[in-house]
Order: C-alpha cells, then structure tokens, then sequence
C-alpha cells in the first residue's frame, strides 16, 4: 500500500478555557478516500479538521499530510502546505462584498506573487482557471455580481470553486451542507462526490446526518468527546453502533 | 390570578405626582412663558416675511445724470462745459443758505421721473425736489439751497430710464463665498478626522488588541480618549482653538477635526470588531500571507464602512460647520450673526436659504453615496 496522504498521531486540543476539544485521536486516510466524520455538535470535528491545516494548533501530537509534518511546519512550509489543502465552510466563509470572481481567485494566493495580488491583479491564465471553476460548479454567469446576492447554495459552490484554486490534493469539508436547505445538500455533496471519483482529490467531510454520510462516505469516523468511537465502512453501522455515538435516545432521520 | 388594573395601584398615583412635580419644575426653571410667543409675534414679523423674500437677484438702475456747481461763501464755480447728454442749467451758481435758484434741464428722455438732490463738499446728499420730463426731455423746478456745511455744492437731477439684467446680489456672492468656505471648512476637519481616526482605531478594537501584550490597557485607554473629546462639544473646541491660532476657519477646522477623530474612531473600531471572521479563516487556509489576509478579508469588509461612515460625519460637519462662525471659527455663521445683529433680515433670509439648500442637497448625496456602499 502506498504512503497514507494524511496521518494523524496523538492528536489532542485543549482549548484556553479549559474545553477538551480532542484527545489521542490517531488514524490515517489513504489516497481517494471519502471519508465522513459523524458526531454530535461539539463532538470535535471542526476541530479535527482545523488541526489538519493548522488553523487550530493542536496541543498534543502530530500531523502528516502527504509524508509532511504539518504541527513542526514553519510558517513558510505552513502556507505551502496549506495551499495543498482546500477548505469549505459551514458559513462558505465568502468575503460577502467582493465579487464572486474575486472570491474564486482569492484560493490562488498561495501561488501568485504576493506584490501582484495585494492590487488585485491576477495573471490571464488565473483568471481563466477561476471561470473555468465557476463552469464546473454552474455558476460562471454570476462571476462578476456581488457574493452576497447569492442563495446558499450558490455560496457554497462558490465556496467549492475557491478551494479547487489551489489544485487541492485533500479538501476538508466543515459542515458543507449544515446550513442548507436539506434538498441542496445533495447537490453540494455530489459536486464533492464528482472530485473525488473524476479527480482524485481525498475528502475529509464532516456531515450531521447519517443517511448523507451513508451514501456519499467511502469510510465513515465516529468522533464522541472528542475520541474516534467509531472507524471503517458505512454498512458497517448498525443500531447499537448508532446510540454508542448519538447517545441512548437518538433515532435516525433520513434526508433525501 | 389576573394582575390588579393600574388604577388600584398606590405605585401608580406616586409616579403621577412624581411626574407632575418634576414637570412642573422644569416649567418653572426653563422659565416657559407662552404668552411670550404672542407678545414677541411682531418683533420676529419681518424676518419671517423676509423668508419669503431673500435678498438674492438684484437690477442695476440705468440712470441719465446731470449736475451744475452751487458756491457758498462768495466763491464763483468755474463755468460749466457744454458736453453731450443732458444738462442742467442754473438761474445762479453761487449765494447763501436760503437762496432760490430756478432749473432747467435738458436733453434728458421724455416723459420720465426724476429726482433733484443737493450734494455737498463730502458727498451727502439729500432731495431738493421731484420732477418729469416733458415730450421734449427738458424739465423746469425752483429749489431752495439747504443750510449745510462746506462751500462747494452740487445740484444733481436724476432720471431713471429702466433697469437692467436680473444679476446675483451682494449679499448673495458674499453668502455663496462663505458657503464655499463652510462645505470646505467641513471637508477639511472631517479629512483631519479620518487622517488621525483610521490609525486610532485599530487600537480601540477589542478584537485586534486582544493579541497585542498589555492589549486591554490601550485598547481602555484609547476608548477613554475617543469617549473624553466627543463629549466636549465641538462649538467648545472651537472656542477654546480661536483663542490658541486666532478666529477664523482654522480654527474652525481645528475644532471640527478633534472632534470627528473621536466620533469616527469610535465607530471605525466598532466596524472593526464586527468582521466576520469566517472570511480570514478560509483566506489563511488557502495559504495566502498575513498581508494578503488583510488584504482579501479584512479589508473589503471594513472599507465600505470607514467610507460610508466619514461621509456621514462630512454631513453632520457641514451642518455643524455653520454656526461654528458663531463663535469665529469662521464659515457661513459668522455672516449670519451679523446679519441677524444688525436686523439685516432679507440678508439673513439668503444665509438661511442658502445653509439649508446646501445642507439638504449634501445630506441627500450622502444618503444615496451610503446606500451603494452599505
């Protein structure tokens, strides 16, 4: 088996005050894996996933993605290593007052001149990946409005766009559909389904409903107080499995 | 169990009473006195007419003149030179006070009135007599010589022919100079504002300063000063500052200035705690630099505010702006009290007209300015 893109040893966070976000998490993803961390809210994934590219600094343990220890990186080797890693947020995160071109050239930046981008000014052939993004996501109509005029959804493709910039090898994925309409989830996750077959890209997607994780996870990671309670594939999860991570009183709900 | 109605309640009676004391003292120390505003109706009459008519175009007279010498002291004029135009003749050019003298004009229009006047030595005039032209232009009066100081005295008649173009008046130039000192004087305290107010306020933003060692002492402090000078009125400042460089609109810039790094400070660091953090969030994470964090996440979402909000301040400045010349610090104001002190009420009236046009039409552009941006 080829090397792992992502391992994780002995992670733990302690926030400031005091909260134990994660302890001694410990797994790795291979290359083209779908993976699907499920949890209650405050479980820690979003955690998880920030240690990842180190927008959270992890207080115990280490993080590899692609043979690179991203916990010892200095700040230069962090922000080539983070420009290897896309992101889409829960709240899309768009600057909701620039344009939506703007918004999809804004994940290059890790790559132009740093000079260059400060006025604004990004290469022809940038600015033709940043409309050939919007195409992939259906969106290359809106490019000059305002992101702000956007539905959710449309934010969130958006949001998809930015992170394929940076010619992701991973795409960690907070929440994507959480604050979307349950119908538009499916449109989102099939956009994230469609880069990792056709691609290649490795997702890490943090999702709240089961019935999503099910049909969309290659590989499905339970976190619960911030331990992994659960790791392998989506048949996997049977009903004593389900109430070990939502707790006694939970039922499953479909979204379809 | 239903709540009692407020009219069963003793707490009731006690805030009324509490009410109608407090209210009645107010009364009497704001000595109100309504008969007042009848009494007074006629003193403020005219300027209340004079609303209706500022004193705003003007007609230049066009008027034929013609004048012969009139000695006093047995001092002969030297004889009048025949020239174009019309001219006057006098039956005698030289006697005492109380002497009568005949008229008789020429080659003036016919069928016109005019106006003889008595001129002396220093240039005070006052009427002798009314005349009108005949078909021919000529005009016949008697007068008789004033008693006045000085010798050497002209006999003037006047005839006005029509008047010329609508041209702007004195006081409208005088009141349009002052308006554009005013919208100046504004632009310039609220430019010194922001100058000193951008820089200021990212200290006074809890977000920002959080990071920063000893972080809550200057972001306390900085509050503190912004809190201080804006609750010095400006018209204070402007006073204290006309004494310190002089009266006139530095001054005024001065005190305008002071006072909007205060204001605008206060609100550019509430612009700035309120940022989403999300965007800077997803910008670091794509490996941009801290600069271009702040270019690409912090900076488009503070920018339209810092603008809309200095426009909003130049607005309240240009309003503020004149009646700081009340106080001489120069603008619109300080012509208006003049005005007003020497009862000159068309004049005022422009002044007024003029302060509340500009301000309008500004307020008006500020609005729709903000509205795009916000």
């Amino acid at each position: 088996m080829s090397e792992p893109i992502l391992r994780i040893e002995h992670l733990s966070k302690v926030y400031e005050d005091g909260t134990r976000a994660l302890s001694d998490v410990s797994f790795e993803v291979a290359r083209g894996e779908f993976l699907v961390i499920i949890g209650l809210s405050g479980s820690g994934k979003s955690t998880l996933l920030r240690c990842i590219n180190r927008l959270v600094t992890p207080s115990a343990g280490r993080v590899w993605v692609d043979g690179r220890d991203v916990t010892a990186a200095s700040r230069d080797d962090l922000r080539e290593i983070r420009r290897g890693i896309g992101m889409v947020f829960q709240q899309f995160n768009l600057v909701r007052r620039a344009s939506v071109l703007t918004n999809v050239l804004a994940g290059r930046l890790g790559y132009v001149p740093p000079a260059w981008s400060l006025g604004n000014y990004f290469p022809a052939p940038v600015v033709d990946r940043a409309m050939q993004n919007l195409e992939r996501v259906g969106i290359a109509e809106k490019a000059f409005g305002r992101a702000s005029a956007l539905s959710g959804g449309q934010q969130q493709r958006v949001g998809i766009a930015r992170a394929l910039m940076q010619e992701p090898r991973i795409i960690l994925a907070d929440e994507p559909v959480a604050s979307l309409d349950p119908a538009l989830s499916h449109s989102i996750l099939k956009y994230l389904e469609d880069l990792n077959r056709k691609d290649g890209i490795t997702i890490l997607c943090s999702l709240h409903f089961l019935s999503l994780a099910r049909r969309y996870g290659t590989r499905i990671l339970a976190l619960k107080d911030g331990a992994i309670v659960f790791d392998g594939r989506p048949g996997d999860i049977d009903e004593a499995r389900f109430r070990a991570i939502y707790g006694e009183r939970a039922e499953e709900v479909e979204v379809t | 169990m239903r709540p009692a109605p407020w009219y069963r309640s003793w707490r009731a009676y006690a805030g009324l009473v509490l009410a109608v004391a407090v209210y009645a003292y107010g009364w009497h120390v704001t000595q109100i006195r309504l008969g007042e505003l009848w009494r007074g109706a006629p003193l403020i009459r005219p300027f209340v007419s004079a609303l209706a008519h500022p004193d705003v175009v003007t007609r230049e007279p066009a008027v034929q003149r013609a004048s012969g010498a009139f000695y006093y002291g047995g001092e002969q004029p030297p004889p009048a030179v025949p020239g174009p135009g019309p001219a006057l003749r006098l039956s005698r050019a030289s006697g005492a006070a109380g002497a009568r003298a005949a008229v008789h004009g020429d080659g003036f229009t016919p069928g016109r009135a005019g106006t003889l006047w008595w001129e002396n030595q220093i240039g005070q005039r006052q009427p002798l007599a009314a005349f009108r032209t005949d078909a021919q232009g000529r005009f016949d009066a008697t007068i008789t010589a004033p008693d006045v100081q000085g010798t050497r005295n002209q006999i003037i008649a006047e005839v006005t022919t029509g008047y010329g173009p609508l041209r702007p008046s004195r006081t409208l130039v005088i009141v349009l100079d002052r308006m554009v000192e005013t919208v100046f004087l504004a632009l310039m305290g609220t430019t010194m504002g922001v100058i000193f107010a951008v820089p200021l306020s990212f200290l006074g933003a809890r977000n920002l300063t959080g990071h920063l060692p000893a972080g809550g002492a200057v972001y306390a402090l900085t509050r503190t000063v912004f809190n201080l000078a804006r609750s010095i009125e400006a018209l204070v400042l402007a006073i204290i500052f006309t004494v310190w460089v002089g009266l006139g609109p530095f001054a005024g810039v001065l005190a305008l200035g002071v006072h909007s790094i205060a204001s605008l400070g206060k609100l550019y660091s509430e612009a700035i705690e309120s940022i989403d953090t999300g965007p800077i969030e997803a910008i670091m994470a794509t490996g941009a630099s801290t600069l271009q964090v702040i270019r690409y996440a912090v900076v488009p979402q503070i920018v339209p505010q810092f603008i809309a909000f200095t426009i909003y301040r130049w607005d309240i400045n240009v309003r503020f702006s004149t009646v700081i010349g009340f106080v001489g610090g120069g603008g619109i104001g300080f012509v208006l009290q003049q005005y007003i002190n020497l009862l000159q009420w068309p004049q005022a009236a422009t002044a007024l007209w003029m302060i509340a046009l500009v301000v309008a039409a500004l307020d008006y552009a500020s609005a729709v300015v903000r509205e795009r941006l916000v």
